[in-house]
This record gives structure tokens, C-alpha cells and sequence, in this order.
């Protein structure tokens, strides 16, 4: 595997940890493939898919713990299978998007704890699993990052237009079913991979706020996309460096979080006195 | 003359009550309609939606490169027999195009756009027609197509405009606009004229009559007025086809009574004066 310490020599310039510079980088590939899916995600009205499908990595990891998988296998096959089984039952059981989304939350989570509660020797990593740490990114889920980053361009470059369409107006596609699938897929693949790397909250929280920032702000589909990206960049690294100030000396994850939900304040307080941009 | 009259009173009558466009005058007999060649024909189409029967054996034909009109009361099965021929839904029987496999474009009743969604008409335009991410930014080429189909609809002027700050009328033109890019050789549209006001609807059957000779069109209609005075061709649906032909055989008291499933009376107008309403004192004079 090729080696990643050239590229972490070049970030001593900003911070002398070495888990600081893999943070950075960590933070810099999960804002660029979760800001297009969380833009994806706003269109379809499903702010709520990352999260339903980031707390099913409870359940994936118990499965993989009760029937001996690597946990991070079943967390996305696990996470895979639920993507795709709250397209299914927004398409074919009719039941309204929020409510599939709540009740596949619910039956997720239910059935993570009902299986780790009869592992307790097994329980003690779940706070890594659920809460994650963006300090503690390593080189495997970097290179997992940058797979993900790879992914998400090809999805954006091919079929952004078909899944935007699909989201907004469904009428003008012939052929739909795999469309939906596979916004199902991706996103569920994306919010997975995200939370595995730095914790559902940060993954979530990144995927939808960013997102929901730009669409403030945004006048036109293109902006709507750029200013997402711009948005989740610069409060990933921005909340990175006040974790890291002597004077804030907070948890990374939650300082991203506050610094991308400070920036959705300021970009509502601009859309009122100035207008869209 | 009352709304009832005015619909079936003869074509030729200029006082007929039509605010959508003067009416037309006859130009071909009833007789050669029936030669105009069909674009589609159905024969025996049944649908279900769950356990219920929307459609039994619908037989019926829309002319080639003339406008036909379905007519008939809610739950009649207008909209199924649409999706229908647009292959979304199964269905029993055979549906005949001629030629073989057209390309369809169609304009679904007025959709729920998402009113703060950050996407503009022409980009909206952009995502059926181009594989190239609306995040790069429209080429000169599809700008230009785009243009093209809006000026075509008299919408060029909304094309950077939000598309959920559009009214009905525009909102219709601009889905119009997306239909003609498929370069339709059948254009399906599903009551358009919903939540459009007056000068909309006008405008929209205008661009329509343009239109007819371009391509067949089928419409689905709840505004008889409208039926009558842009329809070529109707047909009176209600879960199977009560009659199909020109706008003077349809629009015939017993026709349009069978097809909306009412009493001749409360369809034109002859139902009793209703009593005065007696208004009573507030309670307190009584007192």
C-alpha cells in the first residue's frame, strides 16, 4: 500500500501532531464526498436518510459480533441493505418517506441494542463505533475516505442530473426504480463509511448542515452544490483547528459540528438582510 | 344561454359561452374524422389499482397529428388510462402505436415543487436532457436548446428564474417546454390547465393549437369548455369509454349525462329554483 507520510510531512506545517495532520486529511475527504450527498439527500427531502442509516451501524456491528463477520463488513452490508430497503418501502409499500425513515431509525437501533445487550463483554467499543473521534483516523479509514471520495465523483459526474430529476420530478424519468436505488445505495454507502471513519454524529451532522447551509444561501442548482462543498470544508477544518486551540481544548467532532451549525446561523441571518447569493 | 347550453349547443353558434379562444369553425365533417389514422389504438384495456377495477374494457382510438381530449368525472380512470399508455402502471389488452414505440412526452398535473429548492428553470430543463452535472454549469449548446424550447412556449424569460417561485401558468410552460426537448412524437398532457388562471389556460391551449400538427396530442381535460373548443377528437371516459368522436357527436345532453353519471337535469340546469333562505333574527331581539 502506498505510503501516506509524504502528504503528512507536508501538513507539519499546521499542526505538529501526527493525529492532528491525519485528522485534517480525514476531515478534507469526508467533506468532499458527503457535502454532494447531503445536496442529494435536501432535494429528496431525506435529511434524516444519514442519520436513520449512520445509527444502523449499532445493529450492523452487533450482527457482525453475534455471527463472528469483521464488524466493519456487516456495518455496510448492513447499512447497504437498510439504504435500499427504505427505497423499497417509500416505493413500493407506499408508506411517506419521513415515516419509513422513522421507522427503520427505530427498528435499526432496536435491534442493535437487543443483540449487544446480550454481548456485554462486547459493548465496551461501542463508543468509538457510535460517537467516533476524528482525532483518531488512521490510514486505513483514509484510504477507505479516499475510495468513498472516488466513488462519489463518478456517481456525481454520471448520474447527478438523473438523481437530482428523480428527486424533484419524478414524472420526467422513464425508468425510475434503479434511479431510486441507487440514491438509496450511494447515500447509505456514504453515510456508513462516514460514520465508520469519524462517528455518527460528526458523519451526520457534516452530510446535512452544510447542505442545508448552501440551500440558505444558494440561487441556482450549481451553487447549490459548490457552496455545500465550500461550507463543509471550511467548518471540518475550521472546527478542527478551535479543537485544538489551548483556549477551546474541546472534542474535534463537536466543535465541526458547532462551527458548521454556526455557519448555517450566519448564512440564515444573511439571507434575511442581504438576499440569496 | 347557461354554462349546459353553451356546451352543447352547435359548434357554429357564436355566442357560445368559450373564454378560452373564439371558437373554431368546422373545417372537416364528422365523416372524415373517422379516417383520420390513428396514432394509438386500444383495445380491451382494463387496470386495477389495488382491488378496484379503474378501467374494463376501454376500446377507443387518438387520431395521428390531431389533439384528443379525455373527458370525464374524478375517478372516471383518466389519469390511469394515462399512465397506461405511458407503461407505468399494468394493465390487461393491447395498446397499439403507430408507428411503433414513440417517444413520449408528457406534462403531469402540477407537480409539488419544493419552493426553496435552489434549482432554476433552465437547469431543471438541463437534468432530462443532458448527462453533464448541472454543477459544472450549462454548455452553449444545451443553454441554447434550452432557449429554444422555452422561447417555444413563450417562457424564455423565466429561464434563470427559481423553479418553485414559478406561478401555475409558468410552471406548465416550463414543463410543456420539458416534454417538447424529448422531441415528442406523442405529447401526453394531465389536466394542465390545474391551478392556472385564466390567461394562463388561454395561453396554454394557444401553444397547443400551434402544436397540432406537429404531433399528436392527448390531453385530459376537466374543463368542457376548453374540450370543445381545442378538441378534435373526445373521448367520454368513465372506467370504460362511453363514446368516442368529434366535439358535436360528445357533447350531446344524453353522451355527457352517461359519461359524468348524473341525471340530465343537474347537468343542464333544470333542476327547481332552490327556496330563499330565511333569515332568522339574532336571539337577543327575541328576548
Amino acid at each position: 500500500m502506498l505510503s501516506l507520510e509524504p502528504l503528512y510531512s507536508l501538513l507539519g506545517a499546521f499542526y505538529e501532531p501526527m493525529f492532528m495532520r491525519r485528522a485534517m486529511v480525514g476531515l478534507f475527504l469526508l467533506s468532499l464526498a458527503v457535502s454532494g450527498a447531503g445536496v442529494l439527500a435536501l432535494s429528496r427531502r431525506m435529511a434524516f436518510f444519514p442519520d436513520t442509516v449512520g445509527h444502523s451501524a449499532l445493529a450492523g456491528l452487533a450482527i457482525g459480533l453475534t455471527v463472528g463477520l469483521d464488524p466493519r463488513l456487516s456495518v455496510v452490508v448492513f447499512g447497504l441493505f437498510l439504504g435500499m430497503f427504505i427505497v423499497f418501502l417509500t416505493r413500493k409499500a407506499k408508506i411517506s418517506s419521513d415515516a419509513s425513515l422513522a421507522l427503520v431509525f427505530s427498528g435499526a437501533v432496536a435491534l442493535g441494542l437487543a443483540l449487544i445487550s446480550r454481548q456485554p463483554r462486547n459493548a465496551a467499543g461501542l463508543n468509538r463505533w457510535l460517537l467516533g473521534d476524528v482525532l483518531t483516523v488512521g490510514d486505513g479509514e483514509i484510504w477507505a475516505l479516499l475510495v468513498l471520495d472516488i466513488l462519489a465523483l463518478v456517481i456525481f459526474a454520471w448520474h447527478y442530473n438523473r438523481l437530482i430529476l428523480s428527486s424533484v420530478f419524478p414524472a420526467g424519468l422513464a425508468s425510475r426504480a434503479w434511479v431510486d436505488y441507487l440514491f438509496g445505495v450511494f447515500l447509505a454507502l456514504v453515510s456508513v463509511l462516514a460514520v465508520q471513519a469519524v462517528g455518527v454524529l460528526l458523519a451526520t451532522a457534516l452530510l446535512v448542515t452544510p447542505a442545508a447551509t448552501s440551500r440558505i444561501l444558494a440561487k441556482t442548482g450549481r451553487s447549490f452544490f459548490w457552496l455545500a462543498l465550500f461550507f463543509s470544508l471550511v467548518s471540518g477544518q475550521l472546527g478542527l483547528w478551535l479543537s485544538f486551540q489551548p483556549g477551546v481544548n474541546a472534542s474535534a467532532g463537536a466543535t465541526v459540528v458547532l462551527t458548521s451549525l454556526f455557519f448555517l446561523a450566519l448564512a440564515a441571518l444573511y439571507r434575511k438582510l442581504v438576499g440569496r447569493v | 344561454m347557461s354554462l349546459a347550453e353553451s356546451l352543447t349547443a352547435p359548434s357554429s353558434d357564436a355566442s357560445s359561452a368559450n373564454f378560452v379562444s373564439p371558437q373554431k369553425p368546422i373545417l372537416v365533417s364528422a365523416a372524415d374524422r373517422h379516417d383520420w389514422p390513428p396514432a394509438i389504438r386500444l383495445a380491451g384495456l382494463g387496470a386495477t389499482l389495488g382491488e378496484f377495477e379503474v378501467l374494463r374494457d376501454v376500446t377507443a382510438q387518438f387520431p395521428k397529428g390531431r389533439q384528443t381530449i379525455i373527458i370525464g368525472p374524478n375517478g372516471g380512470g383518466k389519469s390511469t388510462l394515462i399512465h397506461c399508455l405511458l407503461g407505468q402502471i399494468p394493465h390487461q389488452g393491447q395498446i397499439h402505436f403507430a408507428p411503433p414505440k414513440p417517444r413520449i412526452g408528457y406534462v403531469p398535473q402540477r407537480p409539488d415543487f419544493d419552493r426553496y429548492l435552489p434549482l432554476t428553470s433552465a437547469e431543471f430543463l438541463a437534468l432530462g436532457v443532458t448527462k453533464r452535472p448541472i454543477w459544472l454549469g450549462l454548455s452553449g449548446p444545451i443553454r441554447r436548446r434550452i432557449k429554444a424550447a422555452l422561447d417555444l412556449v413563450k417562457a424564455g424569460a423565466l429561464a434563470d428564474k427559481p423553479l418553485g417561485g414559478l406561478s401555475g401558468g409558468e410552471t406548465q410552460r416550463v414543463l410543456l417546454a420539458a416534454a417538447l426537448l424529448t422531441d415528442p412524437d406523442i405529447l401526453i398532457l394531465d389536466e394542465p390547465a390545474t391551478g392556472v388562471d385564466v390567461y394562463g389556460e388561454q395561453l396554454l391551449c394557444e401553444l397547443l393549437e400551434g402544436f397540432k400538427n406537429s404531433f399528436t396530442v392527448i390531453m385530459v381535460s376537466h374543463d368542457l369548455a376548453t374540450a370543445r373548443a381545442h378538441g378534435d377528437w373526445i373521448v367520454a371516459l368513465n372506467r370504460r369509454v362511453i363514446e368516442e368522436g368529434p366535439p358535436e357527436k360528445i357533447f350531446q345532453p344524453t353522451i355527457l349525462s352517461a359519461t359524468f353519471g348524473l341525471h340530465q337535469g343537474l347537468i343542464f340546469g333544470q333542476h327547481p329554483e332552490p327556496e330563499p333562505r330565511k333569515v332568522e333574527p339574532p336571539r337577543s331581539c327575541c328576548r
